[in-house]
């Protein structure tokens, strides 16, 4: 037989994943209704049904081999709908985790971020990175004469060098991870009908239209705040990425000063700026309102995804006040949040390629992947769809066809 | 008229507006002169009693007919000591489904009343039944079942003998490792439960328990059956052969009779076999035995596990480490699961609860014990090995009630894996088996390499090897079987009947079932036991005519030794004279009278019902000349599911033709041909005949009544021919007992059939 498995379960991957949050993978009985209630599911070999089962019989390799559970965006209907309460939204996620942290380079970075056990060390390196920082700027001196400066209080010079690295660690961990997670999809997926395959750069940029717009995520209509909350954080880290990038660009190349040491509050850049950072703390404050209010719509809430949660809000957040100090004249309350502020950065950027931050690089793979060997992402949803009842076919019409 | 008669007219419940009543009094006192004619509204209420039972004192009346609501309502109301009560239903049968005051509603009424007032004139006065009767109950087998309906009748005040051919009580619910609990949270298993169970049973006096042995042979009738009970030995294949050339020689009989030609028996064995089963055969006890006479026998002889033989396409004798389920017991008794080919650890095994693709042998058997069986197995090996791994292939998972907990826990556990599937084969793959299954949950083929295959066998009732019972009856000595392999009863709404009066199955002779369903089912069989020795003691009927006390008799002086009693009786209550005559034993007697209408010289009757009285009923009615366009048409229905349906349509408002007459019988199978005669040749233009639904799945009450009853019609041709009448006019339906809403359509669309023949010409002969 061509399509004949060998199974050899993984049962330490199974305990794994239960581990991990799909706590009731094994209660499914394969009814489908899951995979029904999907509004993003394909027609064709649909998830996360297919998934639930994989993953009770350990097929470790299928789940992390298997892009679909990347198209998932967690709306979590599956998991309200599901007669049997396996929760298959949490098992999707916690299939997720393990992807990041088995492909994870280096590995040792996957469970530092990943394992609870392991929170202090990972809290604890940025943080101490940036005190000695701190330290060997001006020894915490935070009580300085007005106007704010923050160059003073920590020199740029540390910053840009530990900044810089820290983001093409990043970078190359994740472009490293990402090329490992492409190739085993190539090898490790049955070849598909569609030939010739779409190459990489024109599926990525397929991709794109579908990820920027948040076109796909828009169709997961039950959870359709998550969606805006989604968007907005999404969009507002761009801008913010843009203001930094073109203030770092300003100052080391150009020799300009900042925009905020005297110039007017309504210049473009500062406007970006500030809408951007609204923007992305709403946003997050609506998805953590919404995790801590009604986990039943939300899904279970791991480790995994309160410390990345965290993180980034607290980036936003502190950001934000640090902003705001200044503005109130509290120099020392500046600083202390700029502080702050750059420990949260620090730990974004960091563990981007190990935290559920990952998902920025995976999931656009995935979906360029599903692109490139043309797997239907979205079927349109028709409510109250009824088939057309077909007239009988005359016997001749039949015998034609055959 | 005699008897000296009383008719009530109730005129309730609108049957006093929708008819003449005075029309309908008149008719009775001029054809029939009761003593008593008196019409008020609701003879059912406590001052109408009143009145009733002061004319039965002061008129001296022998009989009272009652015409109003159907005979289903106020029968504890209606209840005379020593006076016939007959009740005429007016209401649901005439006012209910017909246009008010209207000419034919009237005819109508006037020839229930003609024939109300005929059939108490055919009543004989007889006393019940009654022979001397013992009550003590014959358990067969010692398991869960037997023991639980040995104790409980004992406990009930009954002395019980309880037969078990091993040395040891118990049964397989003792031989088995672990057991389920039965309680929440359902989740565990226990030790057998069983042993208190057979502590208790040991040391009751009123239970003598016979162990190593088995019931060589049963006679007699409930109240009065002898047993014999002999110990186990060879002598048992013996019988079991002699009992199956018997039984191989009468289907091959009846295969013929069918096909239209006799049966020639080859071998003296056979020839021997060709008559009734120990008709005019001595019983020789010349061997060691007990002989005990008991009321009534719970037979709870269990099962035996289906013989994996023909489950060689799974490995079963080709690799020794492809077992049953049943050796998986014995195997998780010893300790740690080791495999039986080379005694190393077992880490993963393959529970096949699913066919072979190409099998045409399906597990027959399989049933959800089986299913529960495999999931507590796979518990042994997942408790047994920490890392074990237990695969479980079915083809249909069924938990039900509380056991879907258990389902649940074990799908939980990571080490064991759940999917539908058919075998494609299994395989030996280095030291261990690679199984491989298709159409499998994951949409693949798989490949499972294990260490064991544990093939999920079915329960198979003893009775499919042997008789059990070894009865002494003409009809053979086996339970009938139904198309399953099981005891026949009528299992939909009796299902501790069989077709023997006083034999109740219990537990896993009857249907597959666990160990708590087996206890409660004995206990249910128990009381049936007993319910049935006391009613044979005053001489009434059992289930389904409970507490009647006619009972059927016969003017032997002129049967013709036809044998059709004796082998239409749906219960062999009929031995063997032998002069060839039916020998009836009364007690075994349903009282569904199927014999009366099997019998070709009508010499069998109730003292409440007869062919005479049937025929004169049918005799009573009035016929309107041909000129009329008034046809007439005699429904006979079973009054145990048909007439409901009829009583439930006029409840419902359903209206149909006015021109049928109802005549009830205590079951189709009762027709007797004459009556069918009899109405054609008064001028009844056509005869319907509505009984339940035959064949696999029966409805009948009395198993083959209705069936019966087409096949007799369908013989009447004959007859028609002679009178040269269209064989249309008499027709068999079936009708279940919630179908009232097709009765008018019936009855219209065999009105419609009707309308294209000219009348009956016999009309007014």
């Amino acid at each position: 037989m061509a399509n004949e498995i060998i199974v050899e379960p993984d049962l330490q991957f199974t305990k794994d994943l239960i581990k991990a949050g799909a706590t009731d993978l094994k209660k499914c009985y394969q009814c489908a209704t899951c995979s029904v209630a999907c509004r993003v599911s394909p027609d064709n070999s649909p998830y996360p049904r297919k998934e639930m089962i994989w993953a009770q019989w350990g097929l470790k390799d299928r789940l992390l081999n298997d892009p679909d559970v990347w198209l998932c965006h967690q709306c979590n209907d599956c998991s309200t709908l599901c007669p049997r309460g396996a929760y298959p939204a949490d098992v999707l996620k916690a299939i997720r985790k393990m992807l990041i942290q088995k492909l994870s380079w280096p590995s040792f970075m996957g469970s530092l971020v990943g394992e609870s056990s392991m929170a202090v060390l990972a809290l604890g390196i940025p943080i101490l990175v940036v005190l000695l920082m701190t330290y060997f700027s001006n020894g915490f001196t935070f009580s300085s004469p007005a106007p704010v400066h923050y160059g003073q209080f920590i020199s740029y010079i540390p910053i840009q060098v530990i900044y810089t690295l820290a983001l093409i660690f990043a970078v190359v961990s994740m472009v490293f991870s990402l090329k490992n997670y492409w190739t085993m999809l190539d090898k490790n997926n049955p070849p598909t009908a569609q030939e010739p395959r779409k190459g990489f750069v024109p599926s990525l940029i397929e991709a794109l239209k579908e990820i920027l717009p948040h076109s796909t995520f828009k169709d997961c209509e039950a959870n359709y705040i998550r969606y805006v909350a989604h968007f907005m954080v999404f969009w507002g880290m761009i801008g913010l990425f843009v203001t930094t990038a073109i203030v770092a660009f300003n100052i080391d190349i150009l020799s300009l000063a900042p925009p905020s040491r005297g110039g007017p509050g309504t210049i473009p850049i500062k406007i970006l700026g500030n809408v951007s950072a609204i923007a992305f703390v709403a946003g997050l404050a609506i998805m953590l309102v919404r995790r801590l209010g009604s986990p039943e719509q939300a899904g279970n809430s791991s480790y995994f995804d309160w410390f990345f949660l965290w993180i980034i809000f607290g980036t936003g957040l502190t950001g934000l006040i640090t902003e705001l100090s200044r503005w109130a004249g509290s120099v020392s309350g500046a600083y202390f949040f700029y502080m702050v502020h750059l420990m949260f950065v620090l730990a974004l950027l960091l563990y981007l390629p190990f935290s559920k931050f990952a998902h920025l690089g995976y999931r656009t793979i995935a979906i360029a992947w599903g692109k490139s060997v043309g797997r239907k992402m979205t079927v349109p949803v028709v409510p109250n769809f009824a088939p057309p009842i077909r007239a009988e076919e005359p016997e001749a019409a039949k015998e034609a066809t055959v | 008229m005699e008897p000296k008669t009383g008719l009530y007219i109730d005129t309730g419940y609108g049957i006093g507006e929708a008819l003449d009543i005075e029309a309908l009094k008149g008719v009775a006192t001029d054809e029939f002169k009761p003593a008593v004619c008196k019409a008020e509204p609701y003879w059912s209420d406590p001052d109408k009693i009143e009145i009733i039972k002061s004319d039965i004192a002061n008129e001296g009346l022998k009989a009272v007919v009652i015409a109003g609501p159907s005979v289903r309502v106020y029968q504890d109301v209606f209840k005379f000591d020593g006076v016939i009560t007959e009740r005429v239903n007016l209401r649901e049968h005439v006012i209910w489904c017909q246009p008010a005051n209207h000419e034919d509603t009237q005819m109508l009424a006037e020839d229930y009343v003609r024939m109300g007032l005929t059939k108490v004139t055919k009543y004989q006065d007889k006393p019940p039944f009654t022979e001397e009767t013992v009550k003590s109950i014959l358990v067969i087998g010692g398991g869960a079942a037997g023991l639980t309906a040995a104790l409980d009748a004992a406990n009930a005040g009954y002395e019980v003998f309880l037969v078990e051919k091993e040395a040891e009580l118990g049964g397989w619910a003792n031989k088995f490792f672990k057991a389920f609990t039965g309680e929440p949270p359902y989740d565990q298993l226990v030790d057998s439960p069983l042993k208190s169970k057979i502590d208790a049973v040991k040391s009751n006096a009123k239970i003598k328990v016979f162990a190593s042995s088995r019931v060589y042979a049963i006679s007699g009738a409930p109240g009065m059956f002898d047993a014999v009970i002999r110990p186990d030995g060879p002598w048992i294949d013996e019988l079991n052969h002699k009992q199956d050339t018997w039984l191989k020689v009468q289907l091959a009989r009846q295969k013929q009779a069918q096909e239209g030609g006799v049966a020639e028996a080859q071998t003296d064995e056979e020839k021997a076999a060709a008559g009734g089963w120990a008709v005019g055969e001595e019983l020789s006890l010349d061997f060691p035995h007990e002989k005990v006479r008991v009321g009534a026998v719970v037979l709870a002889a269990g099962w035996r596990p289906e013989d994996p033989a023909k489950y060689e396409s799974l490995g079963y004798g080709k690799y020794p480490d492809v077992i049953t389920n049943a050796q998986m017991e014995e195997l998780a008794q010893k300790g740690k699961i080791k495999r039986p080919s080379d005694g190393k650890d077992v880490h993963s095994i393959a529970f096949l609860e699913c066919r072979e693709e190409n099998s045409e042998n399906p597990f027959l058997n399989n049933s959800y014990v089986t299913c529960l069986v495999t999931l507590k197995q796979a518990k042994y090996l997942r408790e047994s090995n920490q890392n074990g791994r237990a695969y479980i292939f079915y083809e249909n998972m069924r938990t039900p009630g509380q056991y879907e907990k258990f389902y649940q826990t074990m799908q939980d556990d990571p080490g064991v894996f759940l999917s539908a599937g058919k075998v494609v084969g299994v395989s030996a793959d280095g030291a261990g088996l690679a199984v491989n299954v298709k159409d499998t949950l994951l949409g693949e083929q798989l490949k499972v390499k294990v260490d064991m295959v544990v093939l999920a066998t079915g329960m198979v009732p003893v009775t499919e090897d042997s008789a059990v019972v070894n009865l002494r009856y003409r009809q053979g000595p086996f339970l009938p079987k139904n198309p399953y392999g099981f005891n026949d009863s009528h299992f939909i709404c009796f299902p501790y009947e069989t077709q023997r009066t006083g034999i109740y199955t219990a537990g896993c002779v009857k249907s597959p079932m666990d160990f708590q369903g087996a206890e409660s089912d004995a206990t249910g069989a128990a009381l049936k036991a007993i319910q049935c020795a006391e009613l044979v003691s005053r001489g009434e009927a059992v289930h389904p005519r409970a507490g009647d006390q006619s009972y059927p008799e016969l003017f032997i002086t002129r049967c013709t030794q036809c044998k059709r009693c004796t082998d239409e009786c749906p219960f062999g209550a009929y031995d063997e004279k032998p002069d060839g005559t039916p020998l009836p034993n009364p007690t075994r007697c349903r009282r569904c009278a199927i014999c009366m209408g099997s019998c070709p010289e009508r010499i069998i009757s109730f003292r409440d019902h007869s062919v005479d009285m049937i025929g004169s009923m049918i005799k009573s009615i009035g016929v309107p000349d041909e000129y009329s366009e008034k046809p007439r048409v005699i429904v006979f229905i079973c009054e145990n599911d048909a007439y409901p349906v009829v009583d439930m349509a006029g409840i419902n408002r359903l209206q149909y033709s006015g021109f049928v007459r109802f005549v009830p019988l205590r079951c189709l199978g009762n027709i007797n041909l004459v009556w069918i005669a009899d109405a054609l040749s008064k001028g009844i233009d056509g005869i319907m005949l509505i009984g339940c639904k035959y064949g696999d799945d029966y409805q009948c009450h009395f198993v083959k009544g209705s069936e019966l009853a087409s096949y007799r019609v369908s013989k009447v041709a004959e007859t028609l021919q002679r009178l040269v009448l269209e064989s249309e006019r008499i027709q068999v339906f079936q009708l279940g007992i919630d179908e009232y809403g097709k009765l008018p359509d019936m009855i219209n669309g065999f009105m419609d059939t009707l309308s294209q023949f000219d009348p009956n010409p016999y009309k007014g002969f």
